[in-house]
């Protein structure tokens, strides 16, 4: 079925305030765990013992059984407690629009991500750092220096920054607001040191 | 969603995350597959993001290298790869910490599953499962990007042998992982250099993984 245009994130914001009320419990005790059951057996969903799947009609079942989740489904907002409803045509429609290309960074160091297909003899982009996990304030320019002065890394992801002039980052406080962006100063300072400094981040 | 909305307007380049738990709402390896792939078609469908990160996590052990959640990620990459030009990512989150052959052994394994499985970018690593402050370092990025490397363009059905040569190297340790060192005691801070420790286990991890078939 043709749809009219693919949801944006204000669309969605708006189905989900007219979305049917449900209690989180019951999504996640009996929704979730009901419907993938469900969608394993329609599509006989059932890995061996192989890490990479082999045969492409379980990949292709497999995709199926996703949408299919999704669509029956819906998504859930936990702050309105209400169910987002979407159609296959409309998730279809929705993916076409992604990006098949990105490029990431400046100058020199700028790369681009492309679609891979399959085991693709180009290796995929790099993207080095802690990854999230908590950082001291003192060390913090020097390991993510540690990433960008490795040849291999193409792009950087960020740490925790655990205190902000001796502070704590604290959530939902203006010191985390304070400590977020001087992680932003200090991974721009680690690729400029490296002599990287157009890196992605 | 506000937060999307400001960078969808400002023209911004979204990466959107989630990471589904293995043994959590969703169920077994299928189950949380099938969610897996479900949540990345919402993440573009929904939220107009340019590029997913995922990370299937093993409910028990808090990472994403165990056999469990290295097949969830493969098998919903893949799902995707063969449908989709999807851009799609995921992260790394080890058991052993900085500076141990286990932790450059578990991030070999993934990086190997992700870019066999057509993933687009890696990113890590969260050692030390990501929550013990300074246990992270430059070492790891390289085997990562080291072991994505070798295994690009290698044959599916010798990748999976390799894989599970490694994996076996490593999964008997789970409950009794090395912790590792913290980037201050495993580098040079001044001259931002690995120790020659560390230099000394890195080649010895090179060495198992070229036993296992990963010739790096």
């Amino acid at each position: 079925m043709t749809v009219s245009k693919a949801l944006n994130v204000f669309d969605s914001f708006d189905r989900f305030v007219m979305g049917k009320k449900v209690r989180e419990d019951t999504w996640d005790y009996v929704t979730i765990p009901t419907n993938a059951m469900n969608m394993k057996e329609k599509w006989s969903i059932s890995f061996d013992d192989k890490i990479i799947p082999e045969d492409d009609d379980l990949s292709d079942r497999l995709f199926h059984a996703g949408l299919e989740m999704l669509a029956i489904t819906g998504f859930y907002n936990t702050n309105l407690g209400r169910v987002l409803s979407v159609t296959e045509d409309e998730i279809l429609e929705g993916i076409k629009g992604a990006p098949k290309k990105i490029r990431l960074g400046k100058g020199n160091e700028r790369v681009s991500c492309k679609s891979r297909r399959g085991n693709s003899s180009r290796k995929p982009i790099i993207q080095g750092g802690p990854t999230g996990a908590p950082v001291s304030e003192d060390i913090f320019s020097p390991m993510m220096q540690s990433y960008a002065r490795e040849s291999v890394v193409d792009v950087l992801v960020s740490g925790v920054l655990n205190t902000v002039g001796g502070h704590p980052a604290t959530t939902n406080t203006p010191w985390e607001i304070k400590a977020t962006l001087a992680e932003i100063r200090y991974v721009r300072e680690a690729c400029s040191m490296v002599g990287r400094p157009g890196m992605g981040i | 969603m506000n937060m999307i909305a400001g960078w969808e307007q400002s023209g911004d380049i979204i990466m959107m995350e989630q990471m589904p738990i293995f043994g959590g709402y969703c169920g077994g390896v299928e189950e949380t597959a099938i969610c897996d792939v479900a949540t990345m078609l919402a993440s573009f469908a929904l939220f107009g993001c340019d590029i997913h990160l995922d990370g299937p996590i093993h409910i028990r052990w808090g990472t994403t290298t165990t056999v469990e959640t290295l097949q969830i990620a493969a098998h919903a990459a893949a799902a995707l790869d063969l449908n989709t030009d999807l851009l799609l990512a995921n992260q790394y989150y080890t058991l052993a910490g900085p500076c141990t052959e286990m932790c450059l052994l578990e991030i070999a394994a993934q990086a190997v599953t992700d870019t066999a499985s057509g993933r687009e970018l890696v990113s890590g690593v969260a050692s030390s499962k990501g929550v013990v402050k300074d246990k992270t370092t430059g070492m790891e990025a390289r085997m990562m990007g080291e072991a994505a490397a070798t295994a690009a363009g290698m044959e599916i059905s010798e990748v999976n042998k390799i894989l599970g040569s490694i994996i076996g190297c490593y999964k008997d340790q789970y409950s009794k992982p090395p912790l590792g060192k913290r980037f201050q005691d495993c580098y040079d801070v001044k001259n931002i250099a690995p120790t020659e420790e560390y230099i000394n286990v890195y080649e010895k991890a090179l060495n198992t993984l070229g036993k296992c078939g990963l010739n790096i």
